[in-house]
């Protein structure tokens, strides 16, 4: 049973880092590469809210707005000629991005490990079935819960989600019946990026902050929305649930097998649902 | 225009030529310095810079003349060693010192063995370096994997552990040290009662630590580095796993990775390879030039880089020789009674450094201190550590 919290707790992490890439991917149709490079932004702004204030929950709300600022730069000045290209020159672009974000980073904060704890009020730990569980752990899965559901209910249920809903199948005619795509798509990608400078912040307590931090999460994120379907965040739930639990439950039983087993299951969704496990024809969202 | 190019070839024969008669005329003894000063290892490389900067401004002259170093960047990668040590052999250098990552040492030494120059390594691990791959113009004045493991089997005999769990890199120094590690637990009657391998980068060790927690062992064993080794222990701490099964391993662990896990470090058990707070004379000195120089403390590239390098310009200036192969016939049955480790000799048999062992504990540091770091807590002769020579 302790196996299944554990599990949730590895998903809902997943989930928290892919979620921004599974909206700009699906919405806007960009292979956001620097994707991990906001992620660590977020994690290194986190830090430094905390040095300055203290306030582990201040940071949560003023690093991902921030780094959401620094996304809405990128997309004004570097996405946005790119739209009507081939996917491979906004692949390219945001690489790009990486390899200045990572200057930036190194510049302003060097190459030295980074540290940044949970707040006094998470450090706990409790006894559920057995295991021992760091309450940071819970409080991962209840975030990570909280943020899909909303993720979910703007989306798929609010007159915003629509517009983006509608850029995202046909964005000539969506610009036709009055939405203002151009806007749209810098505030999906500002959206994208909040949520990975999220996910950075609330990684921070789990990792070392470092440069290159980001290119370790990325594969994981590709995975999780692969297996999803691009832009489906009940999809992205899902992967992450089985992404999760297979290292969870693999883990306990063939450690080794892990890594097989996680590209195993991206394989077979490539063969078998190339769409994406939960993307059903003619929704995006 | 004819004219003008042979003109301008002349004048490059020229420069070519004097540049060739400045490396002969030796008016500075030039050590050549391959360390990664960008890349994964940077921050080995930087150190290993600065703790030779201080053995160098120390000592100001080798055989009368003054000592310069030239440094290279090999960008922690083995192709790039073999380019820049080739570069700085073309440049005339007496001696090599680097590299960082073993898997760079291993591809330099042949490049020094061939041009008869020698290689003061001071940081890389691997045992081949002084064993299966070693020559005879390298030397390692620094530890070895080895001496590490035998270390850790040391402390699991006076801790007086009976049940240990092994958690490692999944890479062969991870899997490798874990299995001598085994072997020396089952001499000692210990059992081994769990195995875990992670990759490198690896995110997420709750399964592990649960695993841990639930396999009632009484120690972990623990072989990774730098950004796994915080990764795992920050997690490990968020569950106070150290309170339960005390944390140990094999200079898994140093004060900057110390100062990236926080409070949770504290209590963990490591190997250290050098120390700042070590108790001698020599280092006391050591500690003090360098905190003046760079207003840090010196962490174990340093510590050992400036080790090294000294005991070698000691030997050379005793020689009063300008020939390699003097050098390197002192340097193999030299002692170095100056060493901030206290006395330690070379082995003629295979180019070790032999001397103590240190065994540090994480602590809380405070103020003038990092606000974490280790504290040599044990030093293990060196008797039982080494190899046995080979023949």
């Amino acid at each position: 049973m302790s196996i299944i919290i554990i599990g949730l707790s590895i998903s809902m992490l997943l989930f928290l880092l892919a979620a921004g890439l599974t909206i700009i991917f699906g919405m806007l149709g960009v292979v956001n590469f620097a994707h991990g490079a906001l992620y660590m932004l977020g994690a290194y702004m986190g830090y430094q809210m905390v040095q300055w204030t203290g306030s582990f929950w201040l940071a949560l709300l003023v690093a991902p707005l921030l780094v959401a600022l620094v996304g809405g730069l990128i997309e004004r000045f570097t996405l946005r000629p790119l739209y009507d290209r081939d996917h491979a020159y906004q692949l390219l672009m945001t690489f790009g991005c990486v390899l200045v974000i990572e200057e930036a980073v190194r510049l302003i904060w060097g190459v030295n490990f980074m540290a940044m704890n949970a707040p006094d009020v998470l450090s706990g730990t409790v006894q559920m079935f057995g295991s021992t569980i760091a309450v940071y752990r819970l409080f991962i899965i209840g975030f990570g819960l909280a943020l899909s559901l909303a993720m979910f209910i703007v989306i798929e249920r609010t007159s915003v989600g629509m517009m983006v809903r509608a850029t995202s199948s046909n964005s000539d005619m969506a610009a036709c019946l009055g939405i203002d795509v151009v806007r749209l798509r810098t505030l999906v990608f500002m959206a994208g990026t909040f949520l990975a400078a999220l996910g950075g912040t609330i990684a921070a307590p789990l990792l070392p902050l470092k440069l290159g931090m980001g290119y370790t999460i990325i594969i994981d994120c590709f995975i999780i929305i692969i297996i999803g379907g691009l832009g489906n965040i009940r999809g992205a739930i899902i992967a992450s649930l089985l992404v999760g639990m297979t290292r969870a439950f693999g883990q306990q039983i063939a450690a080794d097998w892990i890594g097989l087993l996680t590209y195993a299951l991206l394989i077979l969704t490539l063969v078998v649902r190339p769409e994406g496990l939960f993307n059903r024809k003619g929704r995006e969202a | 225009m004819k004219r003008t190019m042979i003109t301008a070839l002349a004048a490059a024969v020229m420069a070519l030529q004097a540049g060739v008669s400045w490396a002969q005329s030796r008016d500075s003894f030039t050590i050549g310095g391959v360390v990664p000063l960008s890349g994964p290892y940077a921050l080995l490389g930087t150190s290993m810079q600065k703790g030779a900067e201080i053995a160098i401004e120390e000592r100001q002259k080798v055989l009368g003349v003054p000592v310069r170093a030239l440094w290279e960047d090999s960008e922690t990668k083995p192709q790039t060693s073999v380019q820049k040590a080739t570069k700085l052999l073309a440049e005339g250098v007496e001696m090599l010192f680097g590299d960082g990552a073993s898997g760079q040492t291993l591809a330099i030494m042949p490049v020094a063995a061939q041009h008869k120059v020698p290689l003061i390594v001071t940081t890389s691990a691997a045992d081949q370096i002084t064993g299966a791959a070693r020559n005879h113009y390298t030397f390692r004045t620094s530890s070895l994997a080895f001496a590490e493991t035998r270390m850790a089997i040391e402390f699991v005999k006076k801790a007086g552990l009976k049940k240990v769990y092994g958690l490692g890199v999944d890479q062969p120094v991870g899997r490798d040290t874990w299995a001598t590690m085994k072997a020396g637990l089952a001499e000692l009657g210990v059992a081994a009662v769990g195995e875990d391998f992670a990759p490198i980068g690896n995110q997420d060790y709750s399964i592990i630590i649960d695993k841990i927690a639930k396999s009632g062992a009484d120690g972990l064993f623990v072989t990774m580095t730098g950004a796994d080794t915080i990764t795992f222990l920050k997690q490990a701490g968020q569950v106070k796993l150290n309170s339960s099964v005390p944390i140990f391993g094999t200079g898994f662990l140093d004060d900057d990775a110390a100062n990236a896990v926080g409070p949770a470090v504290v209590g963990v058990n490591t190997v250290a390879r050098y120390h700042f707070s070590y108790d001698t004379p020599e280092n006391k000195a050591f500690v003090e030039a360098y905190r003046k120089k760079y207003n840090e403390w010196p962490n174990a590239y340093a510590g050992h880089a400036y080790d090294g390098l000294k005991w070698f310009f000691d030997v050379v200036d005793k020689t009063g020789s300008w020939e390699a192969d003097k050098w390197v016939a002192a340097f193999e049955s030299s002692e170095h009674p100056g060493s901030v480790f206290g006395p330690r000799k070379m082995r003629a048999c295979d180019h070790q450094a032999i001397g103590v062992g240190l065994w540090a504990q994480a602590v809380a540091g405070g103020d003038p201190y990092p606000p974490f770091m280790l504290k040599v807590t044990d030093t293990f002769p060196p008797d039982n550590l080494y190899p046995k020579c080979p023949n």
